[in-house]
């Protein structure tokens, strides 16, 4: 509930304050904010399995953000940073889909 | 997600129901068995897991359904270490996304986020589409030239038209005309003065290129004819009565001469006991008409 809360909690806030992106953050904030929800799908599922825990939740939360950043780093770097992101963004898209599956297996049954 | 779900098996062991990694095995022996410690009700709604990850993890939970769970973790709320590092990593990706979102859905700042090679591309795009339109303009420019064209010479044709008509009415009778020429008033007193004196006026007019004339309020036109009529002369069927009054437009310096001239029009006149007066005028208006007429048989044989 606490989490759910915070969650609500950071959209308004990112609403009402609407900070200017510093502008070395702005390519990766779109990537990391992708890999950080396909953290919290797997937590959410791994919750409804029973088999949550606080500590990889934030260690994978946090290591997904910085790989994903860190992929489009090194895209930019080699000129391909373009196609890089759009791959990351397709394979945590399909990992955000298959945990969207099993959390709806535990949910609906079905 | 599969090391934290292998972790999270190896880490977390089940305290209410006791069971270790011998425990978990043999309850996938058994799955009639029935936990001890929990509760009648919660175990109510067991039903073979259709998740086949989910089937073969070991659960070290007690028997709960995910949904259960999620239930659980919702309400109450309970302030756990866990639930406040969630909500802070929650809260983080709540902001990152409300701001990536408010700052995506500004159009300029679209552009501003975009990558090099995107934008070198959105400029290239922007400059095919500039060429594309500036083709389209000069096409219609020139189209609209065109059209500017042929409607000033379609006016032009018009005007022509207008003219034409106009000075094909004065010749027709059709239309009123003004200008400088003569009035000649012949008198005649005796009544000696007969229709082909009167022709012969007109016929000498006309060769000294009188341009409208009007007899006593009758236009006088190519096919006018004059015929003697009692006391008076008929002119197209109008009976008309001395004194005789032509209104002549034309050159006056032509015009009067000409009927001048020795054994003319005047001269014949006279010597019939007729009293002919010539005034020369810049301003006579010939303001007699006559019906435009349609010929019944001759036609037009240009276009």
């Amino acid at each position: 509930m606490i989490a759910v809360l915070g969650l609500v909690v950071g959209v308004v806030a990112g609403l009402l304050v609407r900070p200017e992106v510093p502008a070395v953050v702005e390519p990766y904030l779109p990537i990391a904010v992708v890999a950080a929800l396909d953290a919290v799908f797997g937590g959410l599922r791994a919750m409804l399995d029973g088999i949550f825990d606080d500590k990889v939740f934030v260690v994978s939360f946090l290591s997904n953000v910085v790989v994903a950043a860190l992929i489009v780093f090194l895209g930019d770097k080699l000129g391909v940073g373009a196609q890089l992101s759009t791959g990351v963004v397709v394979v945590l898209g399909i990992r955000i889909f298959s945990n969207a599956a099993a959390i709806r297996r535990h949910v609906f049954r079905a | 997600m599969s090391d934290h779900d292998e972790k999270t098996a190896e880490d977390r062991g089940d305290t209410r129901d006791g069971g270790g990694e011998s425990g978990d095995r043999l309850r996938k022996e058994l799955p009639q068995e029935v936990p001890a410690a929990a509760p009648a009700a919660e175990e109510a709604p067991k039903e073979p897991e259709p998740e086949p990850v989910a089937e073969a993890q070991p659960d070290p939970g007690p028997r709960l359904t995910g949904r259960q769970r999620l239930v659980q973790g919702l309400w109450p709320p309970r302030v756990t270490r866990a639930q406040l590092i969630v909500a802070v990593l929650l809260f983080g990706l709540g902001f990152g996304l409300a701001v990536q979102v408010a700052s995506n859905s500004d159009s300029d700042s679209a552009l501003r986020g975009a990558r090099q090679e995107d934008l070198v591309r959105i400029l290239d795009e922007l400059d095919d589409r500039t060429q594309r339109l500036e083709d389209e303009k000069r096409g219609l420019e020139q189209q609209r030239d065109e059209l500017e064209n042929s409607s000033d010479q379609a006016e032009e044709a018009r005007k022509q038209t207008i003219e034409k008509e106009r000075q094909l009415g004065i010749l027709a009778g059709t239309v009123a005309a003004q200008g400088p020429g003569i009035t000649m008033t012949i008198v005649d007193t005796k009544g000696t003065v007969e229709a082909d004196m009167l022709l012969d006026a007109i016929q000498e007019l006309r060769a000294a290129g009188a341009e409208a004339i009007q007899v006593n309020g009758v236009r006088v036109v190519a096919g006018t004819y004059l015929a003697d009529s009692g006391k008076g002369v008929s002119v197209d069927g109008n009976k008309i009565n001395a004194p005789y009054r032509f209104k002549v437009i034309g050159k006056p310096q032509d015009l009067e001469p000409a009927l001048n001239i020795p054994g003319g029009v005047v001269q014949t006149l006279e010597k019939e006991q007729a009293t002919v007066t010539i005034e020369r005028s810049t301003d006579i208006v010939v303001d007699a008409l006559r019906a435009a007429k349609r010929p019944d048989y001759a036609r037009s044989s240009s276009q």
